[in-house]
């Protein structure tokens, strides 16, 4: 098979695919668009308090204080939310066409590189909207942050403090160079952040350190954009979205994947909904207009082409025809979308966006693509997530997370991958890590991966099911029944280019049976599209199938879920956190 | 009345003889953490060496335009319990390896710079983006015959190798 034809193959696959789901999500068809200019003109401004202000704890260099603020002009109510950006590791000054990595910039005719504002296009549309958005410049701790065990992890965490205690200071007393124009205008206890890259990593370290601080400002959302996880720091009791670039050309390997997977279970009760979208066709750089090729300043690449050996010829990420890669704008209008979406969601109250958080509507006009997967977590509530099979430990190939019998026929392997030992530590032996984000290694850390259910058929027998004990068999209250997974692309029974299918079927109490096709309410049974250096690679999609699509069926009395692979002769998936789930409220 | 008094004046000079016996060791515990606390990585940075190998490759190799690497022993200025491959042991010298070519983008995933299939160590990159260097502790990787190469990540399929082995000068040799 041609890299053309595998990519028509897929796109073909992705657009049949989107048609057939159109008619389930033409429900929420009516959410309005997040990323939608709103009706405030904004005003933009700096503060500078000197490039070398800022001193973080046992870091060796000296840090700025420089930010940008975008606010809805002349600030006619309030106070309003604060949304706080931070920017990854990138080069941090340029004398003519070439970069340099110091702080301060004291080579002879050097400037700085801003690449806090390289967000500024999401800033100006979610100020637009009654917000306060900060960006925040980290350029001294980029400078010297591999010197230090982790990476600058805590260093960029402090900074963020830092902001937060000078946006205090202006919402309070007021201070220079604002005066008194804030005093009474920020609500510090609604605070959102996003960081990007090495960023996305500051703002989970830095929740974790807000929190150890007796959590003095209340930060309701995080948001790592193509993060980077070396530390595994988990994001508890705060809304968390990560934003994952398939043909991420740096973090390859989507390591930031770990964030979610870790924050799951990890404490009971946590009331924070969880998700992830996987952007296909997007890379690390171009979500940063200073970091992309159109920028002026030095330093820019199109990460995929400049640091994956051979990028250029593959089907997805590269640059032959047919290939799938969004441009500047196009990738642009994805971290608008979503970033506008989850910060007017958990910071603002703007409920009206969270179908789209879900996956239950479709990508947003302004995301410009629809070729992406959304991922979705519900709160640890009762009313809002019923875990049927966690997948975590041997005892669940057995007894599910509800105490029922999991069993299966004709499959095989049935078995555990990618969590704790004695679970081997990757599910795919033999592909890179780059190519299975779920158990790549983390730089300090040696936690493990993801627990998935490694599994395959080869005729039209196999089945999955677990049983739902009869006290627990009232799904009525939930939307969806929902799982997470993906095609299993080293597994020789899924042919090269093709989606997977199956059924979903619940059986009630009565013995009445009703089922529904994946592919008729998701594209996750994609086959991971590529060829070359990380791709393809393994993301486990969430698949939400809506309770009202089956039909027949007693809700209040379920007994099962099965999946019935009766749709395909062949194939081989990994799945993993099997529930029942409604939205958030 | 008397017998009170020996009890306390027997009590106090237990009390001082336990402190002298103890005090040394708390003093010389004192000092051992002192002496394993950990050097900044800068500081090794900044540390004269002895060159133990300057090459040059033929052409510039890879992407990267690596033209060579260099080897440095280091004699650190206190010594240091470290875990050298997971094992705890006390070290009073360090090597730096520097690769050169570039200008090496700043990412972020870290460079890590290996011998043959272990890692030496995370790479710092120099101001110039020209240089980047790692620092290790395991006398068992400065070996003659030694392949030294470049990922970014802990990434062993997307290592960039130097094709000039580890050569590494005598005592007595020009340096």
């Amino acid at each position: 098979m041609t890299p053309r034809t595998k990519t028509y193959l897929f796109a073909f696959s992705i657009a049949f695919l989107l048609i057939f789901t159109a008619d389930i999500k033409t429900a929420f068809a009516q959410v309005p668009d997040p990323g939608a200019p709103g009706p405030l003109t904004v005003t933009r401004e700096e503060y500078n308090f000197g490039d070398t202000a800022f001193t973080a704890t046992d870091f060796p260099g000296p840090i700025e204080l420089i930010a940008s603020i975008h606010y809805p002009a002349n600030l006619p109510a309030g106070p309003y939310p604060v949304i706080l950006f931070m920017h990854g590791r990138h080069a941090t000054c340029f004398v003519g066409g070439s970069a340099l990595l110091q702080w301060p910039c004291t080579a002879q005719g050097s400037q700085s590189i801003p690449s806090y504002r390289g967000y500024d296009y999401v800033a100006e549309a979610i100020a637009s909207h009654g917000y306060v958005v900060v960006s925040v410049s980290a350029n001294g701790v980029n400078a010297v942050d591999n010197s230090v065990f982790d990476l600058g992890a805590l260093a960029r965490a402090e900074l963020l403090q830092k902001h937060l205690d000078i946006l205090n200071t202006f919402n309070t007393t007021g201070g220079a160079p604002f005066g008194t124009k804030f005093v009474g205008k920020l609500d510090l206890t609604r605070v959102g952040t996003m960081g990007h890259s090495r960023g996305g990593e500051g703002v989970v370290r830095h929740k974790v350190l807000n929190d150890s601080l007796g959590a003095p400002y209340g930060i309701k959302a995080v948001f790592p954009l193509a993060p980077v996880d070396f530390n595994r720091f988990v994001v508890n009791n705060a809304a968390l979205n990560v934003l994952l670039p398939y043909c991420d050309g740096d973090v390859s390997d989507l390591q930031g994947v770990h964030f979610y997977d870790d924050a799951r279970y990890n404490v009971p009760g946590d009331q924070s909904p969880k998700h992830y979208e996987l952007v296909m066709g997007a890379n690390h750089n171009f979500y940063n207009t200073i970091w992309s090729p159109s920028s002026p300043f030095p330093g820019t690449a199109n990460d995929w082409l400049a640091f994956v050996p051979g990028g250029r010829s593959d089907s997805q990420c590269g640059t032959v025809r047919g290939n799938q890669r969004l441009t500047e704008a196009q990738q642009r209008g994805t971290g608008l979308a979503y970033m506008s979406a989850f910060f007017r969601t958990y910071v603002g109250g703007e409920t009206q966006f969270i179908p789209i958080l879900t996956g239950d509507a479709p990508p947003p006009a302004s995301a410009q693509t629809n070729n992406l997967f959304v991922s979705y977590h519900a709160p640890d509530n009762p009313a809002l997530r019923l875990d049927v099979n966690r997948l975590l430990t041997e005892t669940n190939l057995t007894v599910n997370t509800l105490g029922g019998a999991a069993t299966q026929t004709g499959l095989t392997p049935y078995d555990l991958c990618g969590g704790n030992a004695p679970q081997p530590a990757v599910c795919l032996p033999g592909q890179s890590n780059a190519r299975q984000p779920h158990t790549t290694p983390s730089a300090r850390s040696s936690a493990r991966g993801l627990s998935q259910l490694r599994t395959g058929w080869n005729n039209m027998t196999g089945n999955y099911r677990n049983d739902i004990p009869s006290t627990l068999g009232n799904v009525s209250g939930f939307q969806a029944v929902q799982f997470r997974v993906s095609v299993n692309f080293a597994d020789a029974r899924n042919l090269e280019g093709l989606a997977q299918d199956f059924r979903v079927v619940l059986t009630d109490a009565s013995g009445a049976s009703s089922s529904v096709r994946v592919s008729d309410v998701s594209g996750a049974l994609y086959f991971p599209p590529g060829s070359v250096g990380p791709v393809p690679k393994v993301v486990l999609n969430t698949v939400r199938v809506p309770l009202s699509a089956f039909g027949g069926v007693n809700l209040n009395a379920v007994r099962s879920v099965q999946f019935v692979f009766d749709e395909r002769f062949q194939g081989a998936v990994l799945v993993t956190d099997l529930a029942f789930a409604s939205a958030p409220q | 009345m008397k017998r009170s008094l020996v009890y306390r004046w027997v009590a106090i000079a237990a009390v001082f003889s336990f402190l002298l016996l103890v005090m040394p060791q708390l003093i010389s515990a004192q000092n051992a953490n002192q002496t394993n606390k950990e050097l900044p990585v800068r500081e090794l940075l900044k540390l004269p060496g002895k060159v133990l190998t300057d090459t040059k490759t033929t052409g510039s190799s890879g992407d990267l335009k690596l033209t060579g690497y260099r080897v440095e022993e280091v004699q650190l200025p206190r010594s240091l319990t470290i875990d050298v491959r997971g094992q705890q042991a006390t070290v009073d010298r360090a090597w730096r390896v520097t690769i050169t070519g570039g200008p090496f983008p700043v990412r972020a995933m870290p460079a890590v710079i290996w011998i043959d299939d272990q890692v030496a160590g995370y790479g710092i990159e120099n101001e110039t983006l020209t240089q980047i260097t790692a620092i290790t502790f395991d006398s068992s990787l400065i070996h003659e015959g030694g392949v030294v190469s470049l990922s970014y990540g802990e990434n062993k399929e997307g290592r960039i190798r130097l094709s000039q082995k580890l050569q590494l000068k005598r005592e007595g040799e020009n340096q």
